[in-house]
């Protein structure tokens, strides 16, 4: 079976997937490649678990697809956050915030 | 509106599958090419780039697996998946798959059978609004048990006087049928006498008209009958303008007020077609105590507190009447009071039957064991394929609750039919029997008895086909992987499974003893040639003259029929029709207030009544028709029985002395003691003996209880061919009277065993079951044992070993099963069976035939069971068992 051995947990790369698209809607490639190149190549996303992430992230209403024309001409499926998604986002921002505050307190006690 | 988003979503993609499965791929496809792309910009060459895109994506399958597990509705797919699959492997084996449902299909129908007795009589509440507030109420001597019959002293007390009830009534226990005549051939009708309060209790409203009224039962007041939705469709024809015609029962007018919807026939025990006006007489005395006492508690009182105000209301009326007895008063909820008669005997038969179904889930178990090692390469193939445990056991459960599914669906079948044909020819005199049915209730516990069984039979093979170690089933070799854990679960299912038939077979040893010894006691009477009727005088015949004359020239009549060797008529009959009981007191014996009265049974009769019975005379004299006793000058006699005799006066003769019976009284007139006569039995052939009087029907205060009689003729020839001339003179006295409940003495005797002879024969029906499924249980394991070492076998012989030994080996198996399962059935037997001892004739629930016979046969059909496949192992020609490997 996949290993879902990324090094993200499954609510952190919802998180993640959700501010991605807060800029603009993308493909899952494209998604996949700013999620790498603004964490500067620490978090590197496995195709393995995007695409469930994608389907749960829809069925939940936080995001819509849709089929558009592509830069070379082709096919992609494009995913757009929706307004509810907007606001899933900030509350998962700020509980993650809440969090790490945290734990770096806990780590330097 | 989350739920509602998924739900559609799942749903879409249910029916528009192809759809999404291309998208996905093409999804994934634009990925690899993105992907692809982006490498070659680093450098990489095309091929180069696509393939190590490939690498990074991880398999296109597994990829797509992952995103479709996501939605709800793979759930669904993996689930209809697996059914297909298993149907599809359970016809690749159909015998062991048409064995398996038919085994789980009588289980299951016999116990939804059986569940649906318990739920509608045992379960389900009342069908009265809000019934569990409805109470029945009696009294009882202080320091005896149980509750008795009320008086209508008691009772006009009660209704005046109690705060906890909203309505109390009465039930005229002795009413029982009326003759009714003026609507064709005169006939019995079963039917009641209420009070006036009765309706209101229930809550029911009637069909048509109305109850009866406050009021009702006075006397004076003309009578009124409500009549059943049964009667009224048979008797006048759905006649919509049935209110205001009047009815003749027992010789007096009654108008129709009411009829009562299908579902109300109270009391249930025998479904009522008319409830008949019970007048209330001012009472002149505390007894006769004939009624039972209904009523519908206020919200919110506790019968606790009822029952102890009925004690302080008792109490008064004990202080009204100063010679009555210290009464209290008893209640108990309405349902308890219907059913308490069966529900031990219903419990048994749930208990019995679910051990069946146990036994039926074992054998199962087992068959599905043995096909399992046939899967075992099947299964060791997915599992190295990838599928995880978790999964494959899935699967085989699915498959498991499949074949008990389809086996339930029958047993439903199988159950409606059974049940269709108890309530057609079962014994009718079980309460809410019309309440029986296959409904939702007993529907879910099918369902649940199916899903669970399921579970349990498919548990076992499941587990042990998908054991982690893969190696050895995958190896390429004919030899049927011998796995050992496999046949030891299946031995130990086998040991419970033997414990489980024997403890169904004690139960039906205890009680076929228990029966046979129940149908050998002796009624004390000569039930040969003898026929018995009932006759019930109508109010026309007011007066003990006119009610003497009657039966006189009846008897007179009728004992000068050819083929009439003696007749008679009484007021009880044996062996369970007594009517009434009456206490009494020997002369000289002293009279205390605190203890409970001695009850002796007590019957008016004619002198010919000892002769057609046959009961044989000990000292004394019979009765005779010159006796002058029906002027309250002439002395009162008395026939006493031998038990009377033997407990109040040892080896002394009876006959002479004295005694008093009623209430207690020393102004009672004493009856004189003229005979003494062997016991007869007149409240079941399971009652013990005690004392019973015997007084001429036309004695001075008894004639007016002479109303209603039965007549025994004793024939010559055959009894039954008495019967159209016997009717003859009866219509030729009075042709309104009708001969009716006309049986044999021994069809009388039948029918008072025929509770206890179901379910005897039921319970056996059920060991037999389980004896047979014990057998095959057997013969699967050996037949399974033999085939697997024939290997083994095979080099014995050829080393020599000769048939015996070959025997020994193999038997060893089945003695060490029945060895432990004997005795893990015989504790569970001790225990189990104490359940039953209520039901029990004169038998322990240890009793040592009843464990030992069953225990034997058991042995002797596991043995036979063995026989075939033993002697195949010791014909194993070594040569062709070593030749293929």
């Amino acid at each position: 079976m996949t290993d879902k051995n990324t090094s993200l947990v499954q609510g952190t790369l919802d998180m993640l997937i959700l501010k991605t698209l807060a800029l603009e809607p993308m493909h899952a490639h494209g998604i996949g490649v700013r999620i790498e190149q603004i964490s500067k190549g620490v978090f590197q996303v496995n195709p393995g678990s995007l695409f469930p992430a994608f389907k749960r992230l829809e069925r939940a209403g936080w995001l819509d697809s849709e089929w558009r024309a592509t830069e070379n001409n082709r096919r992609g499926k494009y995913y757009v956050l929706t307004a509810s998604g907007r606001k899933q986002l900030k509350s998962e921002t700020r509980d993650w915030k809440t969090q790490s505050v945290a734990i770096a307190r806990i780590l330097e006690a | 509106m989350n739920v509602f988003r998924h739900l559609t979503a799942g749903l879409k993609e249910l029916v528009r599958r192809d759809k999404t499965e291309r998208e996905l791929s093409e999804e994934l496809n634009a990925y690899l090419h993105n992907a692809a792309d982006a490498k070659v910009q680093a450098g990489a060459t095309p091929e180069e780039a696509l393939r190590s895109a490939r690498l990074e994506l991880g398999g296109m399958e597994a990829v797509k697996y992952e995103v479709r597990a996501v939605g709800w509705e793979f759930a669904l797919e993996v689930l209809m998946q697996d059914i297909r699959y298993g149907v599809r492997m359970l016809r690749k084996s159909p015998l062991i798959t048409a064995v398996a449902v038919t085994a789980i299909a009588i289980g299951i129908g016999a116990n939804t059978a059986i569940f649906s007795l318990v739920d509608a009589i045992l379960l389900r509440p009342l069908p009265y609004p809000e019934s569990q507030r409805l109470i029945v109420g009696g009294t009882q001597q202080r320091g005896g048990s149980g509750m008795d019959l009320m008086g209508t002293a008691d009772f006009l007390a009660w209704r005046d006087h109690q705060q906890s009830f909203e309505e109390v009534a009465v039930l005229d226990q002795a009413s029982r049928s009326f003759a009714l005549s003026g609507m064709g051939a005169p006939e019995r009708i079963p039917g009641v006498r209420v009070s006036a309060n009765f309706f209101s209790i229930f809550g029911v409203a009637p069909l048509k008209g109305r109850g009866f009224q406050p009021g009702e039962d006075r006397p004076g007041t003309p009578g009124v009958v409500v009549i059943s939705e049964q009667f009224w469709r048979d008797h006048v024809g759905s006649d919509p303008e049935v209110l205001n015609r009047a009815l003749t029962l027992d010789g007096k007018l009654h108008t129709i007020v009411g009829v009562m919807p299908a579902g109300f026939r109270f009391p249930s025990r025998r479904p009522v077609d008319v409830w008949a006006i019970h007048t209330l007489n001012p009472p002149t005395a505390r007894p006769p105590y004939g009624l039972v006492g209904l009523g519908r508690l206020k919200p919110g009182v506790n019968i606790r507190e009822a029952a102890a105000e009925l004690n302080d209301i008792a109490a008064q009326v004990t202080a009204q009447y100063p010679s009555s007895p210290d009464l209290v008063g008893v209640m108990m909820p309405m349902k308890e009071w219907m059913i308490s008669n069966v529900s031990t005997a219903l419990l048994v038969l749930l208990g019995a039957i679910a051990l069946v179904l146990l036994i039926v889930v074992v054998n199962v178990a087992n068959l599905l064991l043995a096909r399992a090692t046939v899967r075992q390469r099947e299964v060791a193939v997915r599992m190295a394929l990838g599928a995880s445990r978790k999964r494959v056991v899935r699967q085989l459960l699915t498959e498991s609750a499949v074949l008990s599914l389809l086996g339930g669906v029958i047993g439903l079948l199988l159950a409606y039919i059974a049940v269709r044909a108890f309530l057609a020819f079962g014994p009718g005199q079980m309460p809410r029997l019309e309440e029986v049915g296959i409904n939702s209730g007993v529907l879910l516990f099918t369902f649940v008895v199916c899903v669970g069984s399921g579970i349990l039979f498919g548990l076992a093979p499941a587990l042990e086909t998908s054991r982690p170690s893969l190696i050895e089933p995958l190896k390429d070799t004919n030899r049927s992987s011998s796995s050992a854990s496999a046949y030891r679960t299946h031995r130990a299912l086998l040991v419970f499974e033997v414990a489980l038939a024997l403890i169904v077979m004690i139960g039906s040893g205890l009680l076929v003893r228990s029966f046979v010894r129940l149908s050998d006691v002796s009624p004390g009477i000569q039930t040969d040639h003898v026929i018995t009727a009932a006759i019930s005088l109508p109010n026309k015949y007011a007066d003990p003259p006119q009610i003497t004359q009657f039966w006189q020239q009846f008897l007179e009549k009728v004992q000068t029929l050819p083929g009439v060797k003696a007749a008679g008529i009484t007021m009880s009959l044996p062996p369970n029709l007594l009517a009434i009981t009456n206490p009494f007191r020997v002369e000289g014996q002293d009279y205390d207030r605190n203890h409970p009265l001695q009850l002796a049974e007590e019957m008016t009769v004619s002198p010919g009544y000892f002769r057609s019975l046959g009961i044989p005379l000990m000292k004394g004299r019979f009765f005779s028709p010159s006796d002058k006793v029906e002027s309250i000058k002439d002395p009162m006699i008395v026939i006493i029985n031998e038990t009377m005799a033997k407990q109040h006066f040892g080896s002394k003769d009876p006959v002479g002395f004295r005694i008093q019976t009623g209430d207690p009284d020393p102004s009672s007139p004493w009856e004189t003691i003229v005979g003494v006569v062997g016991d007869v039995k007149y409240s079941g052939l399971d009652s013990g003996p005690g004392p019973t009087l015997y007084v001429p029907y036309n004695e001075n205060g008894w004639a007016m209880w002479a109303r209603e009689m039965y007549l025994v003729v004793r024939s010559n020839g055959s009894a039954p061919g008495i019967v159209p001339a016997i009717r003859t003179q009866l219509e030729s006295m009075d042709s309104t009277i009708p001969l009716a409940q006309i049986r044999t003495m021994d069809e009388l005797l039948d029918e008072s065993l025929v509770q206890q002879r179901f379910r005897t024969w039921l319970v056996s029906g059920f060991a037999a079951l389980a004896l047979l499924l014990s057998a095959i249980g057997i013969y699967g394991l050996i037949s399974y044992s033999v085939s697997q070492r024939t290997r083994e076998i095979g080099v014995r012989i050829a080393l020599g070993a000769q048939g015996s030994n070959v025997l020994g080996l193999v038997l060893r198996d089945v003695l060490q099963v029945l060895a432990f399962g004997l005795l893990l059935g015989l504790v569970g037997a001790l225990s189990a069976t104490r359940i039953m001892r209520s039901l029990l004739y004169s038998t322990s629930a240890t009793d040592a035939l009843s464990f030992v016979v069953p225990s034997f046969t058991l042995i002797a059909v596991a043995l036979l069971a063995c026989y075939v496949p033993a002697r195949r192992a010791t014909k194993v020609d070594p040569m062709v068992a070593l030749r293929y490997e």
